[in-house]
């Protein structure tokens, strides 16, 4: 973790105008941040280990599409679903890994690519009922 | 064993050593119940 986060706690109870900047209502609340401060990933609740570094990459990963730096993004969702499939970030993942190999090539076809990688993996997701649109791409 | 997690205390050291080492913020806002 220490390779990728500098980490920061803060006390939902003291802290008043960071929950306040940041719409803190419930603990634990985990925000990925840019090193400006500039928020790209959060997720509430306990996690399984393997859940909790999954949705850390993921964070990392949305960081690196949001800044157009779509190889960097594609590796993090890449890791997300070869070392922690079954986690709960993969769906999004492979949605994601489907758009930034989009962003990076122009070529729609791999949103479709990136469907029926949701559908043989995760059909049951969120993410894949998300994707369905691309099912119309020729 | 893992190594003990070093927590910054402010947004304001937390931004300038991601700055520095190009490295990502883990902001964690707990409760003590």
């Amino acid at each position: 973790m220490g390779k990728d986060f500098i980490p920061l706690q803060i006390d939902f109870n003291k802290n008043k105008v960071l929950v306040k900047r940041f719409g803190v209502k419930w603990t634990p609340t985990i925000i990925i941040l840019d090193a400006d401060g500039g928020e790209h990933h959060r997720f509430i609740g306990f996690l399984a280990p393997e859940d909790f570094i999954a949705q850390l990459i993921l964070g990392k990963g949305k960081v690196e599409f949001n800044q157009d730096r779509f190889d960097q993004a594609m590796q993090c969702f890449q890791e997300i679903l070869v070392r922690y499939p079954k986690a709960d970030a993969a769906p999004e993942a492979q949605y994601y890994l489907g758009v930034a190999k989009y962003k990076a090539s122009h070529d729609p076809k791999q949103l479709k690519l990136g469907l029926e990688a949701l559908q043989r993996d995760y059909p049951n997701s969120e993410w894949t009922k998300k994707a369905q649109p691309y099912a119309l791409i020729p | 064993m893992g190594r003990q997690i070093q927590w910054e205390p402010s947004l304001t050291t937390a931004k300038a050593k991601a700055k520095k080492g190009k490295k990502l913020i883990l902001m964690d806002f707990y409760n003590n119940l």
